[in-house]
């Protein structure tokens, strides 16, 4: 139910995004030709998500309503779960914050460090491919156990930063280990491996025509001007999926927690996210009825945000198929 | 990085086909290999058990030459044996089981066996001709026991035990500890530790429920009674949590910026890390210490109750049950036999699992044991007859309240709650989990 | 592109962009560290691995090399790392294949239901993949494929990685619409278009694509530790995590070799791949 939020306006926005749509005026046959073409080239999608997607998330949704223990049948409780959720499960809303706080970090950190390190590539000039396996060699090492010890290595009372930090006076004790800091040492893990969005912003540099840029330099644009008018509307569909994507992941944002801390989102539950917590109730406590009810409220709140994100793109986004 | 000529233009493309294609007949075999394989298995006639476990690769080349014997000895039976980590295991186990795919035979922790057992996942081995019991210890045998029925066998034994570093006490100036020392014998060591250090005596010991079990025992109570309700109450946790966090602000044992990090892993404990003069933890985990602290290491009991009540016991480090939906209950029991009782299994088998609880087979092996091993049987026997019985295998829902535990006592150690709050949150937690 | 002009205009040396190689070296030199780290502690005696904070080993152990090579529960490595290979590329090929089929339909063809199922395939991957574990394991165990590559490599055929159809889209959505409606005009239906014009100019997508599928594969632990049983099918990143276990002794020493020889293959994958990126559309024919 909650997938309609999001369904009216993307239903709608391409089409807003057309005035004058050339394909209107094509025959029926035509049309009708390009129906059925759409049709097969979605089947193996649409038979991987009837199978492997859709059909699984029916059942978790089915057994967000149930105590479900992975080993005897479901029972149904009704809204129990969900009662049990909003009302007597403080750890609960401690799981959400964090990851709310996590999402206003890291997601506007690590976009900011992808697209600068994109457009400092895209203008460097020798040594360019150097340069780009250099800063996505983080993002190749995803979130291993061995990152995991670097990581804590790094960040640990008397670690290498502390170390750092007590020669100039600093003393933490440790960042890894505090309540206060631990999600920051969490997000920075993400920070360092903004690979992934850095490639799609080069790629997307890649597909604005030079000539573009000829014609502004023509009619005088400086840099930072050629930047606003050229470079960053032509970005901008690239930089959407980028916000939105990361937006997405963040929220759910699991295996760099899951390593650093051990899997229990310590010290004191400060980077305890959510779906750390769900995987916690799941398959620890083999609460799954309860942690199925935890997926789709956070499938709601991703919907919602995501569909803000979409209505936001109209005014913002600028895609070159206008026709 | 040439990005510009034009020449470049065609070549990559070619290179993207020719090694696409390359992929993909690579793949393509090896899909069909993989599949082929898994095809063949159950072929021929002949029988197939499953039998996973968790450890690391001492045990994984141990058990397998054991499986290997197993093999020999009944030609007609070909066993896969897979393994992970612990906590991979953990979550692979209970996927599989809720995809109704258990393993015939599989390793079991303390903890798993009451959910699995009253889920029906278990054949009850108890009345199966194939297995033998009479040489486990009846105390150690009913830990596989639920309700009565007998689900599961230990296949080792450990203890918990404090690990330390002998040749600094005895440089400080502080006495080892002595078989029959009590809390606060070892609360007023850890002071002395800590003022002829600087450093923190031990491991603060609240982190864990392992610990506490084993604190409260002294005191005559225990975690879950026989029947699976709580055996404990608010206060004695409070008080637990206010005694070894009242020794962690005074820094005699280590602060929460240290505990927070321990995983059962030497590595992350204050003792491994030297940052205390003593650790807390299982015998069957303590050679990850021999590696970081060296030959001076060794091995004294947990501190008994205040009137010399012992509260440690010997615990199965792990158990092997049969899944009740094997296909071949009567071969996959003569595993299970023989991973249990054969003379030769065990000599292969050691102590990868903790000393075996067959008592025939740890006598044979006891001699042969150097090093670490022999003193860990040398430890587990001068506690022999001294420790009360195991207690039942606790009740489903504790595996979940392991973790709450931690969590809980971290909200202590960082003073952000009083033992008070946060033990009668965990009493909370505990009545949620135990109705289920 | 911009660059390439300025150096063009300027005289003299380009300071603007020897700062600008001085500035990203800087900011190198700190976001390596930790791989440097990682890497030089694969070379350390045991008892420093742990504890030691310092960059270099005291003297430098090749033992770690040697355990790790021996590989894990009799498991060589090259049969791991073959393992993974077949897992990655075939996750490859189904993704470049199924993803950009689905996009070009949301991108470029009217159908009904368009806006509803591009949520929907939104939708999919905002539910938790915990959430779905035990019913798609149910699913791919009525199928009998438990136990073998498929479960890893079938989903990517069908376009269940929402993220690579949604990049996918916003790429093709780039290219401008005049390009399809020459072809149409010229008599081109939607397949022709589509393998003529639009694959054609999705090269930075479909690389993009391809580079990710297969690094994000080939680390992907939780999917491999769930469908694959037999020690013999294990993966590099199975085999990995079996160094580390808090209920035994661990390895650390070999773990961090293991994951030093387990970087390798997708170091030269990226290497390889990643100079593909660089051909986007300014440079490969929209000029015509």
């Amino acid at each position: 139910m909650n997938v309609e939020a999001p369904d009216q306006r993307l239903s709608e926005k391409p089409r807003a995004e057309k005035p004058a749509e050339p394909a209107e005026a094509e025959g029926t046959r035509r049309k009708r030709k390009r129906e059925g073409a759409a049709w097969v080239f979605l089947s193996p999608w649409l038979l991987g998500a009837a199978v492997l997607t859709l059909t699984p998330m029916l059942v978790s949704l089915y057994l967000s309503f149930t105590e479900y223990d992975l080993f005897t049948a479901p029972e149904w409780v009704g809204l129990d779960n969900y009662v049990h959720m909003f009302t007597e499960d403080p750890r609960y809303w401690r799981s959400a914050v964090n990851t709310l706080v996590y999402v206003l970090v890291a997601v506007p950190l690590q976009l900011a460090a992808a697209l600068a390190a994109a457009l400092a590539l895209n203008s460097i000039g020798r040594g360019k491919g150097f340069y780009r396996s250099a800063f996505y060699a983080p993002s190749l090492l995803g979130a291993s156990m061995s990152i995991a010890l670097v990581w804590r290595a790094l960040f640990n009372d008397g670690g290498t930063v502390d170390d750092l930090l007590s020669s100039f006076g600093v003393n933490m004790g440790g960042w890894v280990n505090q309540p206060g800091w631990a999600l920051l040492v969490v997000a920075l893990l993400t920070i360092w491996q903004f690979g992934a969005p850095m490639v799609i912003f080069l790629a997307g540099l890649q597909q604005i025509p030079g000539e573009l840029y000829e014609a502004a330099e023509v009619d005088g644009a400086g840099r930072l001007r050629r930047f606003r008018s050229v470079t960053l509307p032509m970005l901008s569909p690239v930089l959407f999926f980028n916000l939105v994507l990361q937006t997405i992941q963040a929220f759910q944002v699991f295996t760099p927690a899951f390593t650093v801390s051990g899997g229990r989102g310590g010290p004191a539950d400060s980077t305890l996210f959510y779906t750390l917590y769900l995987y916690d109730r799941g398959f620890t406590a083999s609460h799954m009825g309860y942690a199925s009810a935890m997926a789709w409220v956070l499938l709601v709140v991703i919907g919602i945000v995501t569909a803000l994100l979409f209505r936001s793109s109209r005014s913002w986004v600028f895609y070159n198929d206008k026709g | 990085m040439p990005d510009k000529s034009p020449k470049q233009r065609t070549l990559p493309r070619t290179g993207i086909k020719a090694s696409a294609l390359t992929f993909a007949v690579l793949t393509l075999c090896g899909l069909l290999a993989g599949c082929g394989a898994g095809t063949n298995g159950s072929a021929g006639g002949e029988v197939e058990l499953q039998f996973s476990w968790w450890g690391n690769a001492d045990r994984a080349a141990a058990t397998n030459e054991a499986v290997d014997l197993f093999e020999q000895r009944h030609p007609n039976i070909e066993v896969q044996t897979s393994f992970s980590s612990y906590n991979s295991y953990i979550q692979k186990l209970a996927t599989q089981a809720a995809g109704g795919n258990a393993p015939d035979v599989m390793q079991l922790d303390y903890r798993q066996i009451s959910q699995y057992a009253s889920s029906g996942l278990l054949l009850p081995l108890g009345d199966r001709p194939e297995v033998g019991t009479g040489k486990v210890g009846s105390g150690m045998l009913r830990t596989g026991q639920v309700r009565g029925t007998q689900y599961a066998i230990p296949m080792g034994r450990t203890s918990q035990v404090l690990v330390y570093d002998s040749a600094e006490w005895q440089r400080v100036g502080v006495s080892e500890p002595r078989l029959d020392w009590t809390w606060r014998d070892w609360s007023a060591a850890m002071r002395e530790l800590n003022e002829n250090t600087g450093q923190a005596g031990s491991t603060d010991p609240g982190w864990s429920e392992d610990w506490f079990e084993v604190w409260l025992r002294g005191r005559g109570k225990s975690l879950y009674t026989d029947s699976g309700e709580l055996g404990f109450d608010k206060s004695d946790l409070a008080k637990f949590w206010s005694f070894t966090n009242g020794l962690s602000q005074r820094g005699a044992v280590s602060p929460a910026r240290q505990t927070t990090q321990i995983d059962g892993s030497a590595a992350n404990m204050p003792f491994g890390r030297g940052n205390a003069a003593s650790g807390i933890t299982w015998d069957s985990a303590v050679g990850g210490f021999q590696a970081l602290i060296g030959d001076s290491l060794r091995l004294a009991p947990l501190p008994s109750g205040p009137d010399g009540t012992p509260g440690q016991y010997f615990k199965p480090s792990m158990l092997v049950g049969v899944s009740a939906n094997s296909a071949h209950p009567e071969e996959a029991s003569q595993l299970v036999d023989f991973l249990i009782n054969d003379p030769e299994a065990g000599d292969v088998l050691g102590v990868s699992r903790g000393m075996p609880v067959n008592q025939d087979i740890r006598e044979d092996i006891t001699p042969s044991l150097s090093g670490l091993d022999e003193r860990i049987a040398d430890f587990q026997q001068r506690l022999e007859g001294k420790l009360l019985d195991p207690p039942s295998a606790p009740p489903s829902g504790d595996l979940a309240l392991q973790t709450t535990f931690q969590r809980d006592y971290d909200h202590v150690g960082f003073e952000l709650r009083t033992p008070r709050r946060m033990a009668e949150q965990f009493l909370t937690s505990v009545r949620s989990e135990l109705q289920q | 592109m911009v660059a390439v002009r300025g150096s063009i205009t300027g005289r003299g040396p380009d300071w603007g962009r020897i700062g600008l190689h001085v500035g990203c070296l800087a900011v190198l030199l700190v976001m390596l560290y930790p791989l440097a780290w990682l890497a030089a502690t694969s070379f350390k005696p045991a008892d420093e691995v742990i504890s030691s904070l310092r960059l270099l080993p005291s003297r430098i152990e090749l033992g770690n090399y040697a355990t790790a090579l021996e590989g894990v529960g009799g498991v060589s490595v090259l049969r791991l790392i073959g393992n993974s290979l077949i897992i990655s590329v075939g996750a490859v090929l189904g993704n470049v294949l199924s993803c950009s089929l689905a996009a070009y339909a949301f991108a470029r063809l009217r159908f009904t239901l368009r806006g509803p199922l591009f949520a929907l395939m939104l939708a999919t991957i905002m539910l938790p993949q915990h959430a779905v574990l035990i019913p798609q394991y149910i699913v791919f165990n009525q199928l009998g494929m438990v136990n073998t590559f498929w479960p890893l490599v079938l989903p990517k055929f069908l376009a269940t990685d929402a993220f690579f159809v949604f990049l996918t889209v916003q790429f093709m959505r780039g290219i401008p619409k005049e390009l399809d409606e020459a072809a149409t005009l010229d008599g081109c239906g939607p397949f022709r278009t589509f393998f003529r014009i639009i694959l054609p100019l999705s090269r930075p997508a479909l690389i993009t694509t391809a580079i990710f599928t297969f690094i994000w594969t080939w680390n992907d632990f939780f999917l491999q530790l769930i469908y694959l049983f037999e020690p013999e099918k294990f993966t590099i990143t199975l085999a990995l995590r079996s160094f580390v276990d808090t209920s035994s002794q661990s390895a650390y020493g070999p773990m961090f070799a293991m994951s030093v020889i387990a970087l390798l293959p997708i170091v030269l994958f990226f290497m390889a791949f990643q100079r593909f990126l660089v051909q986007g559309m300014a440079s490969s024919g929209v000029k015509g």
